[in-house]
């Protein structure tokens, strides 16, 4: 084998795998080597020093020495065990061990499970407590320096995994500990919860508070007398071997309590799974697992700490029907009858197309294909959509346009490995924390280049090697010039061009007017700043293009998505690893809703309804006419409500009422709906107009899938029982559907999937069983299973296998009149999720982040006499918000930014325009200028102390062990045992 | 027109409706787990009998302070110390060879019978009558027996100690 070498193992010789440590050497081949601080997905730390292993004589980490032919490795020498039993007594000189009074004892705890692989039964340097209290003060995790040894594992993913940069260890005080920012309570510092620190730590040092007192059956005792149970276990212990025996047993019972089920994170495209920890409906905590193929171990505080919401008093646990101006709860009978009744009397009034269906891209796949079936096969209307229409079509369709697929050419790793990343419109950190830690990781460790375009400064333009901030909706401007100008200098992939993608000449000539000179004048950038953009993509050997609402939500969205397809292609950024297009998607399955068919004019897999034989198809299949022409996506939809031709809808997880730009307008039109059936966890605004209210259940209390930014599919399972008499909304679809005589038995998600996949060539190799636990499939998936991680590597899914350059025009962004002299910006924040709903339930979210702002600029302050917690009202030509003033230097000049989270006097659209793309009718939420007046010269800041935008992060690369080796006190292991068995050797 | 409207009327289950709920759950229970139930009461019956019910009672409505001064009094020294010896004589006794131990016992047994049989004689022993019973073959089986013993308690088995504080060298100490 030539990818191997020839090792001795303890006097056997054996062949490794090459290039890999000792470690990683010894577990292939079964061989147990103690190795505390060590985390697969963090690598080599080198601070616990427990893995020492001779090599060729001389001892050294196992973790950090990479093996060469020939090596002679002895992992059972006295010695060699005496330098491991050195490197543990320190460990626990700074642990105490109180396993089954321990909420850690679970199994996983990497001190409990070294301590016993040792045989350990006693250590030398007795337990001594640091002098430093417990930190309690951040709302979901506590930090127990008493419990800390020092592995740095939480610091090396804070550094280098998540990358916000506010855990170091202070090796140089007397006990060294975890330190936030510069020695600041966790609440205090930049910490942005993201959990990762909790995660690795391989004891309860860094523990999330939901198992605190929860998790053991001892560990809810008082305090007052878990202290001296603490001392009792402790001075009854005659070695560990017992004590490890009765917390094993300890842990086992524990099994029987806590449940731990695979999920999948709701609160953005990025599709993190992981376990979620729960004791009846209490949650635990949320434990990523190494082998979730999106996320691995990352998290965000959502994912890890929100989901307080599931058990929330406000959750709706019975169907209401709106009796005068009231809701009275009812029985499920009785409301679907009702609704039956009314959908057949419309129908028969009005026609099919009076209904309209509205998908929600926060339920699954197997929902949303109900959705649709019914309303195309029970109802006989297209009029179905879902809130892609408020976000990513316009991505989707300059994708179609070009390579013919509408979803992320490659997978998160393709991000990650790419020479240079290309942020366009989107505030990754905060809309896609995940997936932006691994952008800011390569980057800050791999040499990764990075350009943003935005008007904000967020962390992900701080961290930049290149920021613009061209005028808003001028980016097909740049892009387009930039492109020209690669071509003109002859930087364009000839041969890619030559043998993969049609209509160069065409396209050419559509650029002529892009030079150089006329971007740097309607974006504002200067041409060297364009030429270095230029000559950036032309370096780096691949590129990829993250784009989001800042691109999209403009009057030419799926112009300028198509432009950075055309880029692409013209530098031959497709189908190989680490290159293509990633249009960022913002919720869990805005990819599986439209992916399933609740579009008005395709059917799953994107196959078009006004096709006869795919129409033939479905019909064959669902024994039921389907109607031809396309329906009304939700945007025509409130139009078609205004001017009286719709009469009915029936909404699923969706605040349209919040989150549709020109929310009066939308009101107005919900206001003149003769039945309307809203379907949620809450009684959201927009659950306010309904007729009927059903109870929902959210994902946490069913079973389906998800497919997240990179097209994948990743099962859920059902950790909690629907609250009350809320239902899957799979199983309320069903329930309408067979009101009306539909006669559908689905017993279970699965058998959708099957009846769907069936249908959709796309997803023919789809399956429960080939998704099993943590296993994913990426589509397009063929009928053997095989799936697709990277697209378009051999070819681009058109008759001639060719991809297309597609000629674009700029747009010029909506106008408004002088008056309205401030642009709003506006957008999500990391630790709300869309208008809140969910997030404002958790009260340590809440105690960070009570509320929205607007983000004005310290010009614009100085100007207007504005200080954080001024009181202002913005006031477009559509509406007006109320709201608080923090000022910051993220925005510039006459750049005003509010976070979307408020369902109240400060939503945004209340002052957006029902103005839309004009290919996609995507609302232009971001062309919009208001005019502002105080309202309130003083108040206090709407951005309380604790939230981490007031931190002070301290930047380092890991958890910098060669401090730890400098100290005077501190001796390699090693070192202590050579000189001892020369010692011995004399004497003996 | 459909305004907007908050205000939700909640199903109030009356009382009796909630009782009537509640009791027929109950009585659902106990047909399904009669048998277990009726041997449950059996065996509740006669803790009632000997008292231990209300001990139970007061054990569980003062949980934690009960709890509290039982972890307190086994933490003085003495009772960790006894604790301690327990689980030390437990081990030991898992490690004693009772096959090999049970002709031993039996001899021993013999002597001491033979001391209460004529311990009370308080007869001197000289250096002579100590050769003199040398030759005695019981008391030589004797001495054989208790020589070898001594030479295996002789044997170094420090490495099979449970219980060893002797080490804490002062140099391996780190403040990390």
């Amino acid at each position: 084998m030539q990818d191997s070498i020839q090792v001795v193992i303890n006097g056997k010789s054996v062949a490794v795998s090459k290039e890999q440590s000792v470690l990683q050497a010894l577990n292939e081949n079964n061989l147990d080597l103690p190795s505390v601080c060590y985390h697969p997905s963090l690598g080599a730390i080198e601070t616990c020093d427990t893995c020492m292993v001779e090599v060729n004589g001389e001892i050294v980490r196992g973790c950090s020495t990479n093996l060469s032919n020939g090596d002679n490795i002895n992992t059972t020498a006295s010695h060699v065990k005496q330098a491991q039993d050195i490197a543990m007594d320190r460990i626990l000189y700074n642990h105490e061990l109180y396993c089954t009074v321990c909420d850690y004892n679970n199994g996983t705890c990497e001190v409990h499970n070294t301590v016993k692989e040792m045989k350990m039964n006693h250590q030398s340097i007795p337990f001594e407590s640091k002098p430093d209290p417990v930190d309690n003060s951040n709302p979901w995790y506590r930090y127990d320096p008493d419990q800390c040894i020092l592995c740095g594992r939480c610091v090396e993913a804070c550094q280098d995994v998540q990358v916000t940069e506010t855990l170091t260890i202070d090796w140089e005080r007397e006990r060294p500990r975890v330190i936030w920012d510069n020695d600041v309570d966790i609440n205090e510092s930049s910490c942005v919860s993201c959990g990762h620190c909790s995660t690795v730590c391989p004891c309860n040092a860094m523990m999330e508070k939901g198992m605190e007192g929860e998790a053991g059956l001892l560990t809810g005792i008082q305090q007052d007398t878990l202290r001296p149970m603490i001392e009792l276990t402790k001075n009854v212990e005659t070695g560990y071997n017992s004590i490890l025996a009765i917390s094993d047993m300890e842990s086992a019972m524990r099994e029987n309590e806590i449940k731990k089920t695979k999920t999948v994170c709701t609160y953005c495209g990025v599709g993190c799974s992981f376990d979620i920890w729960t004791k009846g409906r209490d949650i635990l905590k949320v434990e990523p697992q190494v082998e979730a193929p999106a996320n691995g171990i990352s998290t965000c505080v959502k994912g890890k700490f929100g989901w307080d919401y599931v058990n929330s008093e406000e959750r709706l646990t019975k169907p209401l029907i709106r009796e005068g101006d009231t809701f009275r709860e009812a029985e499920w009978d009785e409301a679907l009858k009702l609704i039956s009744s009314k959908f057949a009397e419309i129908k028969k009034d009005h026609g099919s197309n009076a209904l309209s269906f509205i998908s929600s891209s926060k339920c699954t796949n197997e929902e949303s294909y109900l959705m649709q079936k019914l309303g195309r096969s029970i109802i006989g209307t297209n009029n179905i959509d879902n809130c892609s229409r408020y976000c990513q079509t316009p991505a989707t369709v300059g994708l179609f346009r070009t390579v013919g697929h509408g979803g992320d050419a490659g997978s998160i790793k393709d991000i990650e490995m790419s020479e240079l990343v290309i942020v366009i419109g989107s505030n990754t950190s905060e809309s896609h924390p995940v997936l932006s830690t691994r952008v800011k990781s390569s980057h800050k460790l791999h040499g990764q280049k990075l350009i943003v375009s935005d008007l904000r400064k967020h962390e992900m333009a701080e961290r930049s090697d290149l920021f613009i901030r061209p005028s808003s909706g001028t980016d097909l401007v740049w892009l387009s010039a930039v492109t020209k100008y690669i071509i003109d200098q002859g930087w364009a992939d000839e041969a890619f061009l030559k043998d993969r993608v049609n209509g160069l000449d065409e396209y050419i000539a559509s650029l002529e007017k892009y030079t150089m000179s006329y971007a740097s004048e309607v974006t504002g950038i200067d041409e060297a700043e364009l030429i270095q953009i230029a000559e950036m993509i032309h370096e780096a050997k691949t590129t990829v293009a993250l784009w989001a609402m800042g691109v999209t939500q403009h009057s030419g969205g799926a112009d300028t998505s198509t432009a950075i397809s055309n880029l692409l292609l013209v530098t031959g950024n497709y189908g190989k690893p680490g290159t293509g297009a990633y249009p960022l998607r913002g919720h869990n399955n805005v990819q599986g809703a439209s992916d399933f068919g609740s579009m008005p004019d395709k059917m799953p897999g994107y196959e078009n309804v006004t096709d006869e034989k795919v129409r033939d198809k479905y019909e064959k299949a669902w024994g039921t006419p389907l109607p031809e022409e396309v329906g009304l996506n939700n945007h025509e939809m409130v139009e078609h409500i205004h001017e009286g031709k719709l009469k009915a809808m029936y909404l699923k997880g969706e605040d349209m009422g919040i989150v549709d730009s020109n929310i009066n307008h939308v009101h107005a039109a919900f206001e003149k709906l003769d039945f309307f059936v809203v379907q949620d966890l809450f009684l959201t605004k927009t659950a306010e107009f309904a007729d009927v209210v059903l109870p929902a259940s959210p994902s946490l209390e069913k079973e389906g899938t998800f497919t997240n930014t990179e097209r994948r599919f990743q099962r859920l399972y059902q950790a909690l029982e629907p609250l009350g008499d809320s239902k899957p909304d799979w199983q309320i679809i069903m329930e309408i559907a067979n009101e009306m005589g539909a006669g559908w038995d689905y017993s279970d998600p699965s058998e959708i999937m099957t009846e769907a996949v069936q249908l959709a060539d796309m997803f023919a190799g789809v399956s429960y069983e080939r998704l099993e636990g943590y296993n994913s499939q990426q589509w397009p998936v063929a009928a053997n299973g095989t799936d697709s991680p990277l697209l378009f590597e051999d070819e681009f899914p058109f008759p001639d296998g060719k991809a297309r350059l597609f000629p674009v025009e700029w747009t010029q962004p909506l106008q408004f009149d002088d008056e309205y002299d401030l642009h709003v910006n506006n957008g999500r924040l990391l630790e709300h999720f869309h208008e809140g709903n969910m997030t404002y339930k958790n009260e340590g979210i809440k105690s960070k982040t009570p509320n929205t702002f607007v983000e004005v600029s310290p010009e614009l302050a100085e100007e207007r006499g504005l200080t954080d917690g001024t009181l202002v009202r913005l006031t477009s030509p559509y509406g007006a918000v109320k709201i608080k003033c923090l000022v910051t230097d993220r925005v510039q000049g006459k750049e005003v930014y509010i976070p979307l989270n408020d369902t109240d006097d400060a939503a945004v659209n209340l002052l957006t325009s029902s103005k839309a793309d004009k290919d996609t009718d995507t609302p232009v939420y971001k062309e919009l200028k208001a005019k502002m007046e105080i309202l309130k010269d003083k108040g206090t800041s709407p951005l309380p102390k604790i939230n981490h935008r007031n931190g002070n992060p301290q930047p380092q690369k890991g958890v910098m062990v060669e401090r730890k080796w400098a100290r005077k006190d501190y001796i390699f292991p090693g070192d202590m045992v050579t000189k001892e068995a020369i010692n011995y050797g004399k004497s003996h | 027109m459909a305004k907007a409207i908050k205000q939700i009327r909640r199903i109030e289950v009356s009382e009796e409706e909630k009782r009537a709920n509640d009791l027929r759950e109950i009585e659902d229970a106990l047909i399904d787990n009669k048998d277990a139930l009726l041997e449950t009461l059996n065996v509740v019956g006669g803790m009632k009998e000997r008292g231990i019910l209300s001990l139970l009672n007061g054990l569980f409505g003062e949980g934690d302070r009960v709890l509290k001064v039982l972890v307190e009094l086994l933490n003085v020294p003495e009772n960790t110390a006894a604790l301690k010896n327990l689980m030390l004589l437990v081990g030991a006794a898992g490690k004693i060879n009772v096959q090999d131990l049970e002709p031993l016992l039996l001899k021993v047994n013999a002597g001491i019978e033979n001391v209460a049989e004529h311990g009370e004689d308080a007869k001197k022993t000289g250096y002579l009558d100590l050769l003199r019973t040398l030759k005695d073959p019981e008391v030589n089986r004797s001495l054989t027996l208790l020589i070898t013993f001594l030479k295996g308690m002789g044997k170094d088995t420090e490495h099979e100690e449970k219980v060893n504080d002797k080490s804490t060298p002062s140099e391996n100490r780190q403040d990390i």
